[in-house]
């Protein structure tokens, strides 16, 4: 029995601990991969420590998480107790009912209807801006709340009665009975409470997404918008380091209580003794001590938020929206553009600024918090469709020209898209073409032309397929010929029929987990876009050989840097957009991308190719025929409401095949 | 003592006001918008047609034949939901219980160390631990590559339900744990020790001393799983090749499809079954709950 335990026990933290030490060994990954260890290395810490965007997310989490903490630890306790004591049954079970409702939403609604609540509580007092550090830390601390309320109640319930009421008859007042007889008893349940909201906020990201206001963001909101190139070991090499911290905390305080501590607490035993007072109580001195630890953990976060609200008012602040993983970020040295960019226009105009650099995971979610209307940002990089949708719903400012010299060098394919057919609302940033990737260890290269590849069956079990219905519905509808854009419904149910086909050949439908299936060669075919392949290609394992093609036709995509409705200032917004647009910053952008750019300065840079390398540029830059004319019939639109519910209810009858 | 009890009441009863509160302002009204959505059309104009699309929406599948049969759409979506959600609680529990209880029974150091083992885990972002899990359980992957090595060949786990239920019980056992032991360490264990000096049989002593006397822990314990399992979408994404459908998935769909009042409809519906589901629970149980067995 005692053995069977002691197997039993160690097997369960071999299994606790499995993907713990599968992070520690990436985080050493000397390439960018998550599933192919190429050598050991140690720049993703060096990278780490120079990523002063996610150290800053990182101060943001903890600051948030002892907040909603503690809050949510003193006003649930204190709920629990009352609840406890409450003596209408049917108002304690309303409130019972009432605590699991935070629970049993599912994240994404809970993050919605708190900002649909927050914005409109704003709207009826007159607040611009309202979601802020405060409205997520309301909405950590409604979450938390729950958890703690669970831990301590049950705990209160097992007490045995009797003894607050006997401390009461022997004389205690009612606060003194429940303060040295109750709360004792209590008192792990309390803790772990605490313990349970730290962590729960700590690791939240849909509920914070929603809620959060322009410029402050968080570790896994952070990590969840790294959708464009997937996770960086960077986070793993940062949970590496949380680890370890927090071991150490552990053995530290382990330590201390089993030797010295120890012995101080027998001296001042046998000292009390000798004086001939009463032993002091235990309970209380722990009481005492998590009291103090407690303070000091408030101090700590008042604090820091100070310091957050000190920087916040600098003079002048451009707020940046663009997706996660999208932007030079000074990474394996290159060119940090936000932070160049403030040192610029502090020499050139003498004036500081501060950019406030924030990140979305898709167009949907950048729609829906700037639809909101409750958060203000100045510069937007979203993607052609979601453009035209939001010039049709007067979201989008007209762009002043003579601010933005530099859109002289978009090359002329860019011009009169379909998407902003008078090239006033946008200015594009970058754009991608999707391409076929295959492994060509496991493909023969007879096999490698078009999209019927996607439907071979000698590969069944080894292709991959987008996991949003656009694009998955995209291949099927380029492979029949037919127009991505249309309105038939028919047309739209023969290419279910396709893709359901096609299903039983599908290893995997993914989006950023591309990744890590085509490097290790767990998937040997996958649609994808042009820039992605080359990232792929980097951290390949060694079995593994990918190639890449473009299937005719095929789908294009263009972000491009907008300013929306909310902005605060247009110009400084204008000047941010044109310094994007120059030489040095463009050609950072690109590189690390790896996205072709529609700036002439870019592409025709000597560098620039030299850099990329012949077989890259070849790809990144097929040299189209007629480049607008090819974008304007195969790239997306924007659907109506109703086509996209139908496709939807389409996709969802694939999905549950 | 009436009047000290009286004046305790009163204290105590203001205790819970903050609450109160709280939970008017931040989650009976964001529950009304869910409420206002679930019930409202693409105008605001009142409708049910959300709540009866989820009841009666079909989709045509491929039976075992090939041939196609129709479904209900929502229906077959939160079986499957609640199935994955059912198996990934009931294996929490049969791995959470003894562990929890051979936590409680360790030296209160040893308990200590445990307990923050358990926790730290957590508190590694949840997206990179359940990338660790996609690394582990690849067919390449580094279990895979560890059986291999072995010679006792290779096992598919990735996509499978095996592999969607792993990320569900590793991310959530601590739920589990958390309250179960914490109920334990609080049991009093003269009581197990008498039922055995009466000749109690272990099965007994289990199944008559402690097993009510957890059962706060457990229905605790099985609420903070079960709930949150039925309606995650990120690990069955990742760690069954996105090949599941959940209702997390479909809430998400329906959101990216700009179906918001789809989405609140659904997730109405989950709140009601399961605030259902809950109160059933409550009530066989209230016996452990609520006093009784547990004085």
């Amino acid at each position: 029995m005692k053995r069977a335990s002691k197997i039993f026990t160690a097997l369960m933290f071999v299994f606790l601990f499995a993907p713990i030490a599968i992070l520690l060994l990436f985080s050493f990954n000397e390439a960018r991969s998550l599933s192919v260890f190429s050598g050991f290395s140690l720049k993703w810490y060096r990278e780490l420590f120079r990523d002063t965007e996610t150290l800053k997310t990182v101060r943001n989490t903890l600051v948030l998480a002892v907040c909603a903490a503690g809050v949510s630890t003193v006003m649930g306790t204190a709920a629990a107790v009352g609840i406890h004591r409450m003596r209408s049954k049917y108002l304690r079970s309303a409130l019972d009912m009432v605590t699991n409702i935070p629970m049993i939403n599912p994240d994404i609604i809970t993050g919605i209807s708190m900002m649909l609540m927050f914005v409109f509580a704003s709207r009826l007092f007159g607040f611009a801006a309202s979601l802020s550090f405060i409205t997520l830390l309301i909405a950590h601390i409604t979450f938390c709340l729950p958890y703690v309320i669970l831990q301590v109640l049950p705990r209160l319930r097992q007490m045995d009665k009797s003894l607050p009421e006997a401390a009461m008859d022997l004389g205690c007042t009612p606060w003194k009975a429940f303060w040295k007889v109750e709360l004792p008893e209590i008192m792990p349940a309390i803790v772990t409470g605490m313990i349970m909201a730290f962590t729960l906020s700590l690791d939240d990201f849909v509920i914070s997404y929603f809620t959060t206001g322009t410029g402050f963001q968080t570790l896994p909101i952070r990590i969840y918008n790294m959708t464009k190139k997937t996770v960086t070991p960077d986070m793993y090499a940062l949970a590496t380091l949380i680890f370890f911290v927090i071991l150490a905390l552990l053995l530290l305080s382990n330590l201390t209580d089993s030797e010295d501590s120890q012995k101080l607490r027998a001296a001042r035993r046998a000292k009390r003794a000798a004086a001939g007072k009463p032993p002091a109580d235990p309970r209380k001195q722990r009481i005492l001590y998590a009291c103090g630890g407690s303070l000091a953990l408030v101090a700590v976060a008042a604090a820091i938020v100070f310091a957050v609200t000190e920087t916040d008012n600098k003079p002048q602040v451009l707020n940046v929206y663009n997706w996660g993983e999208y932007i030079s970020d000074g990474s394996e040295g290159s060119m940090d553009v936000v932070k160049e960019f403030e040192r610029w226009y502090q020499e050139e105009y003498g004036r500081p600024v501060q950019v406030n650099y924030t990140t979305f995971a898709s167009n949907e979610d950048m729609y829906a918090k700037l639809s909101s209307g409750a958060v203000r940002y100045d510069v937007v990089i979203p993607s052609d469709y979601m453009i035209a949708r939001m010039i049709e719903e007067d979201m989008l400012l007209p762009l002043d020209f003579d601010n933005i010299p530099n859109y002289q060098y978009i090359s002329d394919d860019f011009h009169g898209l379909y998407y902003d057919p008078d090239d006033a609302y946008s200015v594009p940033y970058a754009y991608g073409i999707v391409g076929v990737i295959y492994n060509a260890n496991a493909v023969d290269e007879a096999d490698a032309s078009g999209w019927d590849l996607m439907w071979n069956e000698k590969y069944a079990g080894q292709i991959l397929q987008f996991n949003n219905s656009r694009d998955a519905f995209g291949t099927a509808m380029y492979r029949a010929g037919m127009d991505v854009n249309t309105t038939d419904r028919s047309l739209w149910q023969s290419a279910l029929d396709d893709l359901l086909a096609q299903r039983p050949l599908v290893k995997s439908y993914v989006m950023d987990e591309v990744y890590n299936m085509m490097e290790s060669g767990e998937g040997a075919v996958a649609a994808y876009y042009a820039g992605d392949y080359f990232t792929m290609l980097d951290a390949q394992a060694d079995t593994v050989d990918l190639r890449f093609y473009y299937p005719d036709p095929t789908n294009f995509y263009i972000d491009a840097m907008c300013v929306p409705s909310c902005c605060q200032n247009k110009q400084l917004a204008e000047i941010f957009i044109n310094y994007m647009l120059s030489q040095e910053p463009a050609i950072a952008n690109a590189e690390y991308t790896w996205y072709a750019s529609p700036n002439t300065l870019v592409y025709e840079n000597q560098d620039y190719i030299d850099e990329m390398g012949e077989d890259a540029m070849a790809i990144l830059y097929p040299g189209w025929d007629d480049f607008a004319a090819q974008y304007n019939t195969y790239a997306y639109r924007n659907l109506d409401g109703e086509l996209l519910d139908y496709i939807n209810s389409l996709w969802e009858t694939l999905k549950i095949n | 003592m009436t009047k000290k009890t009286t004046r305790r009441n009163l204290v105590t009863g203001i205790a819970a006001s903050p609450y109160e509160l709280w939970a008017v302002v931040f989650i009976l009204v964001p529950l009304a918008f869910v409420a206002y959505y679930a019930f409202t059309d693409n105008s605001f104009r009142f409708t049910t047609a959300n709540i009866t699309r989820f009841f009666t929406a079909t989709s045509s599948v491929a039976g075992e034949d090939g041939a196609g049969r129709e479904v209900r759409t929502y229906l077959l979506i939160s079986w499957r939901s609640l199935k994955l959600a059912a198996i990934s609680t009931v294996v929490c529990l049969l791995l959470g219980y003894p562990l929890a209880y051979i936590i409680s029974r360790a030296s209160p150091k040893a308990q200590k160390t445990m307990m923050t083992l358990i926790m730290i885990p957590m508190w590694m972002n949840f997206l990179i631990r359940t990338y660790a899990w996609m690394t582990i359980l690849q067919d390449t992957g580094i279990l895979n590559n560890f059986l291999a090595g072995l010679h006792l060949g290779r096992v598919h786990i990735i996509g499978t339900e095996t592999a969607v239920v792993i990320g569900m019980v590793y991310d959530y056992l601590p739920y589990m744990i958390l309250p179960l032991y914490s109920i334990m360490a609080k049991m009093d264990h003269r009581l197990i020790e008498a039922a055995r000096d009466l000749g109690c049989a272990p099965v007994g002593v289990l199944r008559r001393v402690i097993l009510p006397l957890s059962m706060p822990g457990v229905v605790n314990g099985v609420t903070m799983v079960l709930i949150p399992s039925i309606s995650t979408f990120y690990i069955s994404q990742k760690l069954g090749d996105g090949m599941f459908f959940l209702l997390g998935d479909a809430i998400e769909g329906q959101y990216t499809a700009n179906n918001l009042h789809f989405a609140a409809a659904i997730a109405f519906i989950l709140m009601v079954a399961l605030l259902a589901a809950m109160a059933v629970m409550r009530h066989l149980t209230s016996k452990y709950t609520y006093g009784g067995a547990a004085a």
